[in-house]
Formats: structure tokens, sequence, C-alpha cells
């Protein structure tokens, strides 16, 4: 457990002292907001919320494979992999630390995008705000956990920046698919009911389960 | 535990014994599709139903191999293992590219011209699987080193069978409802002297499914204990290797 938190705060005071990945990722994300406004010329605001969950969404994961991308790539340097691995205890401490970490920088990330979509495409986002925001936290979990696994895996592999998409969004598929619809109903008015989160929770706990326990086979340093 | 050559030997005889039962199945399955009454609405396109859904089963099964196989790798760390992973990942591949080729042709003769696909649940996740598939092949292709390679794709494809159910779940509950009488009569509504076909061509697709599994299992071990041996041959001195590999 103490290996998880010490990584995580490593993770987090590297990222503040050089804030690459967050900057990257807003960068990004901004742009992907600002091409959809390109890819639907002169629609009509009903037909912009229709869509905005879906968008916001696709935005969300390209900007946290992204991210997840360089979990490990600061590692790779001067062996550090080799030292992640032999910290004391279950291996899948280590993921949990590093998927903490990518887990508060996506969360920033989306704030940030959501705010930048709302002024944007003039989506009234007052509506469902807290609903909004619990469904990217619990999404987010499924995305960390499973992007995590997957990026120490990419990460020492050849055409690591291709691999990882390839690798990643085919299992993301449930995730967004829930997420947006998850979204479209909080954004709609609806209240947030256990109906909604209820995938979320479930994809959440398997992966987040399942990658911890598969991360100990990842690392062979 | 065993050795390769005891691993080939055992392959080899399932691999006649297979072989025997497609030799046998295939021209009564033949037989039996050519013989079916032509459907009075759909015509002989309707015969697409005697190789589509079989096919489906195909690629399931050969998923859910490459995640029991790559399971049993990461906990044993035995390569034979490993290359049953592979086996059933290939064959799987085929089973459900023929069936991503087989499906949108009946969908174009049922539906008319221009429905080659439909965002049905069912063919989505197909895709789905298909691109798993793909991703899994990936992933071994650009890893380097045998054992690691083996070991991501072993985590992979237990990752990718899970998927599954969940893709099911929430297709279900997403977009389930978009198309909802296409499919669901499809093998309901087979009729008088279509049942026959149907079977045997589930029988048979199976065994040829198992025969391709098996075959490709064996040129994997055959690969790596010709490896094997070119490297003793170079280096005399160290001896064979084990046949184990090392999982740390």
């Amino acid at each position: 457990m103490n290996v998880a938190l010490t990584l995580l705060w490593k993770d987090l005071v590297t990222e503040w002292r050089s804030r690459d990945r967050v900057v990257a990722m807003t960068i990004f994300a901004f742009l992907v907001v600002v091409v959809f406004q390109f890819a639907w010329p002169g629609m009509d605001r009903e037909e912009i919320a229709r869509l905005a969950p879906g968008v916001l969404w696709v935005t969300y994961v390209f900007a946290a494979v992204i991210g997840l991308g360089r979990t490990f790539a600061t590692e790779l340097e001067n062996e550090a992999m080799t030292a992640l691995a032999l910290a004391p205890g279950t291996r899948g401490w280590i993921f949990l630390g590093k998927a903490a970490a990518t887990w508060v920088l996506i969360t920033l990330v989306q704030v940030l995008t959501a705010l930048v979509f709302a002024l944007f495409m003039r989506v009234d986002v007052s509506v469902g705000l807290a609903g909004s925001a619990a469904i990217a936290a619990l999404a987010n979990v499924a995305i960390c956990s499973v992007g995590t696994l997957l990026s120490a895996m990419s990460v020492r592999s050849r055409f690591r920046e291709v691999l990882l998409p390839v690798l990643l969004i085919p299992t993301l598929v449930p995730v967004l698919a829930a997420a947006v619809r998850a979204t479209t109903a909080t954004l709609g008015g609806d209240p947030l009911g256990l109906s909604l989160v209820q995938p979320l929770i479930v994809i959440g706990g398997i992966y987040l389960v399942l990658s911890f326990l598969l991360f100990d086979y990842v690392l062979d340093e | 535990m065993t050795r390769p050559a005891a691993d080939d030997d055992r392959l080899a005889v399932s691999l006649r014994v297979l072989g025997w039962c497609v030799a046998v199945l295939l021209p009564v399955y033949a037989w039996t599709v050519i013989q079916a009454p032509l459907d009075s609405v759909q015509g002989v396109m309707q015969k697409i139903l005697y190789v589509h859904p079989p096919l489906a089963y195909g690629a399931y099964l050969g998923f859910v191999a490459t995640a029991i196989a790559g399971g049993l790798f990461l906990w044993r760390g035995r390569e034979v293992h490993d290359q049953l992973a592979i086996a059933g990942a290939e064959v799987g591949t085929l089973f459900c590219s023929l069936m991503l080729i087989t499906g949108p042709i009946w969908a174009r003769g049922a539906w008319g011209p221009g429905n080659w696909w439909v965002w049905d649940a069912r063919l989505t996740l197909t895709l789905l699987l298909w691109f798993v598939y793909l991703a899994y092949l990936l992933l071994r292709s650009f890893t380097e080193g045998d054992e690691r390679a083996a070991r991501f794709a072993s985590i992979y494809g237990i990752l990718g069978v899970v998927l599954i159910p969940l893709n099911y779940w929430i297709i279900d509950l997403v977009g389930g409802a978009m198309h909802p009488d296409n499919l669901a009569n499809e093998s309901s509504g087979l009729g008088e002297g279509m049942g026959l076909p149907f079977l045997v061509g589930n029988l048979t697709l199976f065994f040829v499914f198992v025969f391709l599994l098996v075959l490709r299992w064996r040129i994997g071990v055959l690969r790596a204990e010709t490896d094997r041996v070119e490297s003793d041959a170079a280096h005399p001195v160290r001896g064979s290797r084990p046949s184990t590999v090392d999982d740390t």
C-alpha cells in the first residue's frame, strides 16, 4: 500500500514540476473539440446538444490515450523500471499508484475540456454538472485501470504509439458506451439513477481487480 | 513434465483422428446443404445460414481457447500452452473474418441493395471481437522477445475474453433495441428440412475448427522444437535447453 501511495505522490510531483502530460493532453483535447466544430458546420443547438455527450467522451478517450502512453515512458530512462520491479510487496501496488496518478491527471484534463466544450458548443452544463462529474470519475477508474496495464505492455514494444490505442480502444468500448448513455441522461435533466451508473461501477470494478492481478506478469525486470 | 516430443506425438494422433472426421463430414455437409429446400422468400441466399452461425461458434471458441491457454501459460509457464493460445487466436481470426464476410452477403441478399452493414448488436459485437483479435496478433508481432510476447499476449487474451460478456451487456443496454427482430428469428425460423443441414453444418465446422486449431498448435510445437535443435547444434556445450520458459 505504501508503494502505491509513494508512487502516486512521485508521479504527481514529477508532473507538477514538468506539467508535460497535462499540457499535452489538454491542448490535444481542445484541438479535438475545435476540429469537431468543422465536422458539423451550421448545426443548430438542439442537434449539437444531442451529439455533445458522444463527442465529449470521444475527446476524453483520445486525450486519455495520449496521457496513458506516457505513463511508463519516464520509467524507461535510467532503468527505473527495474527499480520499480524491486519495490517490496505485490506488484499490483505499483499498478495502483500509477493508475491513481493517471486518474488525477485525466480527471483534471476532463474538467478543463468540459469547460471549453461547454463554452464553444454553447451546451448548458449547469443542468447535470454533478452527475456528469460523478460519471466521469467512475468511468476514469475503468479507463485508468486497463490503460495503465496496457501502457506498461505497449511501452516496451515496437511502434508503441500505435500499439496502445489499438489495444486500448476495443477494451474501452463498453466504458464509452455506458458513459455516453449516462451523460446523455444527466445532461437531459434526468436524475443520476443506479441503473445508469451500475455498468460503470461493474466494468470499473472488474477492470481494476483484473489489472491489479495481471500486472504482476507485466514487469519482467 | 512432458517433453515437446511427447506433446507432438499426442497432437499427431489427434490430428489424424480429426482429419478423418472432417474428411467424412465435409461431403455429408455439402450434400445436405445442396439437398436442403430453397427458402420461399430469400431463395438460395438463405443457404448462407448453414455456414454463417457455425463460423460464429468457431470464432468464440477460438477466443476462449486463447484465454484459457493464456491463463495456463501465466500459471505454469509452459511454452506449449502459449502455442495453443496462438493457434486459438489465429484460427479464431480466420473464422471471425469469414463470419464478417458471409454476414453482409446474406444481409444484402435478405434486406436488399445497400444493406451490407447494419449496426446491429450482434454484428457490432463480432466486429469488436475481430478488432480485439487483430490487436492480440499485433501485440504478439510488435513485442520483442518470445517469452515477453507470450506473457503480454496471455494478459491481453484474458482481457479480451472478459470483454465479451461486458460488451454483450452494454450493447444490450445501449443499442439492443435498434433492430429488434432482424437476426433474432434467424435460427428459430428454420423451415421444414432445414434443421438437418444446419445441425450437420455446426458439427462439421466444429470439427474443422478443432482440426485447424490442433494443426496450428502442432506447427508451433514443431517450430519451437526445430529452434531448440538448431540452437543446441550451434552451442553444443550448453546442452539442451529445458522445455519450460522462465516466468519471472
